[in-house]
């Protein structure tokens, strides 16, 4: 027992004096922005190349958006690994809920809610958020709701059939777009060059694929974690 | 200004990190985890990040802490 804390008392030590010294060869901001080529070419070229305001977008659903393809795509397999695990559980929906305080504060917060989320999603390539950010809050919408009403009425009101198409279509959304630019005669996930409007800069329809690449992915992880969480909650038989 | 809430947001991230691994009450530790969700939130929005912010208060602060609830009400609370 003696020895093995002071083990890891020596591996904290070595661990630290590596991270510090590490820490210390970073460069600052301002050296990073100015010398990377990269950071440069975003920075400078990102609104040319991509029409969105949100670089960070820009980044994520044009230069980058193969990589965007990989991390949904390993956010379909944990969902459905995870509707898997649960499949047997046997349904009994409670639609009991919390006290009626709880259920007017959700009815009155619940619209702002889903409008902030539609708001992340649909403006992901102007201001900051996307398609994961705005996603997540329509799934805590769906999460509150649930909660508070019982997650029978959740069930009534959204189908678990209903998610799993949303899903699945959403996903399907992003390959005919990714594919749209291979038909036009570019390359996969082409966004300007394969002919989508570029708009003008700073209005809703504007930066070609990226908005409703943005809106794909934002109703694939609301609808994903929406089902996660209805999947975990299902009670086991008793 | 910015220093000083600087240096507060860090210290209390550092003590939500090591108070997360100390504590033997699960639930406490999902809570604590939440809190140092919210405060990474902060830190990345004063880094000028505001999409990891987003994300970071969303799905860390968010989701992550009722997915651990939900399992600590399938398994158990202490560790």
């Amino acid at each position: 027992m003696k020895l093995h804390r002071i083990g890891v008392a020596i591996l904290i030590v070595i661990l630290s004096v590596t991270l510090a010294g590490a820490l210390a060869e970073l460069p600052s901001v301002e050296q990073r922005t100015s010398t990377s080529q990269l950071t440069r070419r975003v920075i400078d070229g990102g609104l040319q190349d991509t029409g969105a305001l949100n670089l960070v977008s820009a980044v994520l659903f044009d230069y980058r958006a193969f990589d965007t393809l990989g991390e949904a795509t390993v956010i379909f397999a944990a969902v459905a690994g995870v509707v898997m695990l649960f499949y047997q559980a046997p349904l009994h929906p409670s639609s009991i809920g919390l006290s009626m305080l709880a259920k007017r504060s959700l009815d009155s917060i619940g619209p702002f809610v889903f409008l902030a989320g539609m708001y992340v999603v649909l403006y992901g390539h102007i201001s900051p958020g996307g398609g994961f950010q705005g996603g997540v809050i329509l799934a805590t919408l769906t999460i509150l709701i649930s909660i508070v009403y019982g997650l029978e009425t959740e069930r009534r009101l959204l189908d678990p059939t209903f998610k799993t198409t949303l899903e699945s279509s959403a996903a399907l959304l992003f390959m005919v777009i990714a594919f749209g630019g291979i038909l036009t005669g570019e390359y996969f996930l082409s966004n300007l060059s394969a002919g989508f409007p570029r708009g003008e800069a700073g209005s809703l329809l504007s930066a070609g694929s990226l908005a409703p690449l943005n809106a794909a992915i934002g109703l694939k992880v609301g609808a994903g974690l929406a089902l996660i969480f209805y999947s975990m909650v299902k009670r086991e038989p008793e | 200004m910015t220093e000083i809430f600087h240096v507060m947001v860090l210290t209390f991230l550092i003590i939500c990190a090591i108070a997360v691994a100390y504590i033997r009450d699960l639930l406490s530790a999902v809570i604590l985890f939440a809190a140092y969700s919210l405060m990474m939130a902060v830190i990345w929005q004063q880094l000028d990040a505001p999409d990891i912010a987003m994300a970071e208060a969303a799905i860390g602060a968010g989701v992550t802490t009722l997915l651990f609830v939900v399992t600590i009400s399938k398994t158990r609370r202490q560790e």
